[in-house]
């Protein structure tokens, strides 16, 4: 283990400032952004980054503040206690998000749509890892499978977490309309904003790997976004109503094929307003 | 990586995939049984899971008789070519012994079948979300074997440049390395276009019976096949 900061709550001590009603102001501590733009500084670079991560409330604090210090700690040979908390977070949040999806429909939605979102998101993970793994060894990184299913588990924390904030906003727009294709398409663009703040974690981290090239990374973040989408497909429905837990064999079909197919039957989108009375209009 | 430069340690793989020259230079110096095994496990196990994956859309028996037939093709078009490719390294410049031309090919497979194995999971998921290939939905075919060839190619691509910079190394001059992997290319493709040929079939066809080998297996040849096509095409 590395050397570690002998007061862990203390910041370091920042550069002398003048004192008094006349000097600046105080400075603000560096945000997370700094994680992710400017020049690599050495992880671990900063006393702070060197403390350990504990329980799962420091684990969501570290992802959101303190990406560096996540990645710093993933390194570290100790670190399955905080892949844990970050799987944990993944799935807690994801659950509570997909309550708000299955609120749309009610029923036995309630249950299935949170399953399937964990599911379907950890699962999507685990497809994609041998390949990320793959592609940062011919990106010439050193990373150790374990480091980079801790990274994975990173971003799916983070997806997961900044889906929570989005939960109460969905669940407004889901009381105020009977579209599938608008709530589908609602958190459809949720999960891509949550999902580029998840894969600028990871692409961070990549970049601090040794890796020569980050083409590979963005090759991989294509998969990634793919097989998600299609999961989205295979686990329906998430949002609308059916007898059938998962769809039959027969019923297979590729992701943009059933989005062509829910906007032609769904009635908002089928309908023009001209021809089609509003249902509280005909009340 | 010294220290288990001579056991099976899987870690060695990754060294291959990133191409570290001073390990790999060296590796190619020592041969090592254990390290020769394991080349020969990742092969089976990298080409295996892919071949299950592209063969379990047509049955769950085809996958099986694919996870066979795809590392047979890969080792023996090394085993097939060893004695040719040893030939052909002195004689192009690159002063190689058999065993080491040997090495260098199977570690090219390694990393491609790597690569091969890392994708099967990805290639599974699209095979299990396709509509069954009895339905003969107009255009998954096509798309399916596109997405096949591209990460084949993809795989066999790095897998040569990975053995083209080692033969650069190896030689000191990268045109030899070139020469000697352009001549190593054109045999393995020949013989490997074959043994395709041979094995086939490996996504399968709704139309034809679920069988390891065609009857007519060892009629005809890859290349007169593709005569044919070409002299169809303009007929």
């Amino acid at each position: 283990m590395n050397e570690q900061n002998p007061n862990p709550s203390t910041p370091p001590e920042p550069p002398s400032r003048p004192s008094g009603a006349s000097g600046s102001p105080p400075r603000i501590p560096p945000a997370s952004w700094t994680a992710y733009s400017g020049a690599l500084e050495p992880l671990g670079a900063n006393p702070v980054e060197r403390t350990p991560i504990q329980g799962v409330i420091g684990a969501v604090e570290a992802i959101l503040r303190q990406p560096r210090r996540v990645m710093f700690q993933m390194k570290q040979p100790n670190a399955g206690g905080l892949i844990t908390s970050l799987l944990i977070i993944a799935v807690v949040c994801s659950l509570v998000y997909g309550v708000v999806v299955g609120n749309f429909s009610g029923a036995q939605q309630y249950w299935a749509a949170p399953l399937k979102i964990a599911c379907g998101l950890l699962i999507s993970a685990l497809l994609c890892l041998p390949s990320l793994y793959i592609f940062a060894c011919l990106s010439g990184s050193q990373a150790r499978l374990a480091e980079m299913f801790g990274l994975v588990a990173g971003l799916l924390a983070l997806l997961t977490v900044l889906l929570i904030g989005f939960a109460p906003v969905a669940w407004v727009f889901s009381q105020s309309t009977q579209s599938t294709v608008v709530m589908g398409s609602l958190h459809l663009a949720f999960w891509f904003v949550a999902a580029v703040f998840g894969l600028r974690f990871l692409h961070a981290a990549f970049c601090h790997l040794n890796a020569k090239s980050s083409g590979g990374f963005q090759v991989w973040v294509v998969i990634f976004l793919l097989v998600a989408l299609q999961m989205t497909t295979a686990l329906r429905p998430l949002i609308g109503k059916s007898d059938k837990f998962l769809p039959a064999a027969t019923e297979k079909k590729f992701f943009i094929q059933h989005w062509l197919d829910c906007f032609s039957t769904d009635p908002a989108w089928r309908e023009t307003p001209a021809t089609a009375p509003r249902q509280d209009a005909q009340k | 990586m010294t220290e288990h430069a001579s056991t099976m340690d899987v870690r060695q793989i990754g060294v291959l995939l990133r191409g570290e020259p001073e390990p790999i230079n060296r590796w190619m110096q020592d041969w090592s049984a254990a390290r020769t095994a394991l080349y020969v496990a990742v092969i089976v196990a990298g080409t295996g899971l892919y071949g299950a994956a592209m063969g379990c859309w047509r049955a769950p028996l085809q996958g099986l008789y694919v996870a066979i037939k795809f590392p047979m093709i890969i080792l023996l078009t090394t085993l097939g070519n060893g004695l040719l490719n040893g030939m052909l390294a002195p004689l192009l410049g690159l002063n190689l012994g058999f065993r080491q031309s040997f090495q260098a090919v199977l570690m090219s497979f390694t990393i491609a079948a790597a690569i091969l194995g890392s994708f099967s999971p990805l290639l599974y998921f699209l095979v299990w979300n396709a509509p069954p290939m009895t339905t003969q939905a107009s255009g998954v075919y096509p798309f399916i074997r596109l997405i096949n060839v591209a990460v084949i190619a993809f795989a066999g691509m790095v897998g040569n440049v990975r053995l083209g910079q080692l033969l650069g190394r190896l030689s000191g001059h990268p045109s030899v390395g070139r020469r000697v992997l352009f001549a190593w290319l054109t045999v393995n493709l020949f013989l490997g276009s074959q043994l395709s040929w041979i094995l086939r079939p490996f996504i399968g066809s709704p139309d034809l019976p679920l069988e390891f080998l065609r009857r007519n297996a060892f009629q005809g040849n890859f290349f007169e096949n593709v005569l044919e096509a070409i002299k169809h095409f303009f007929s």
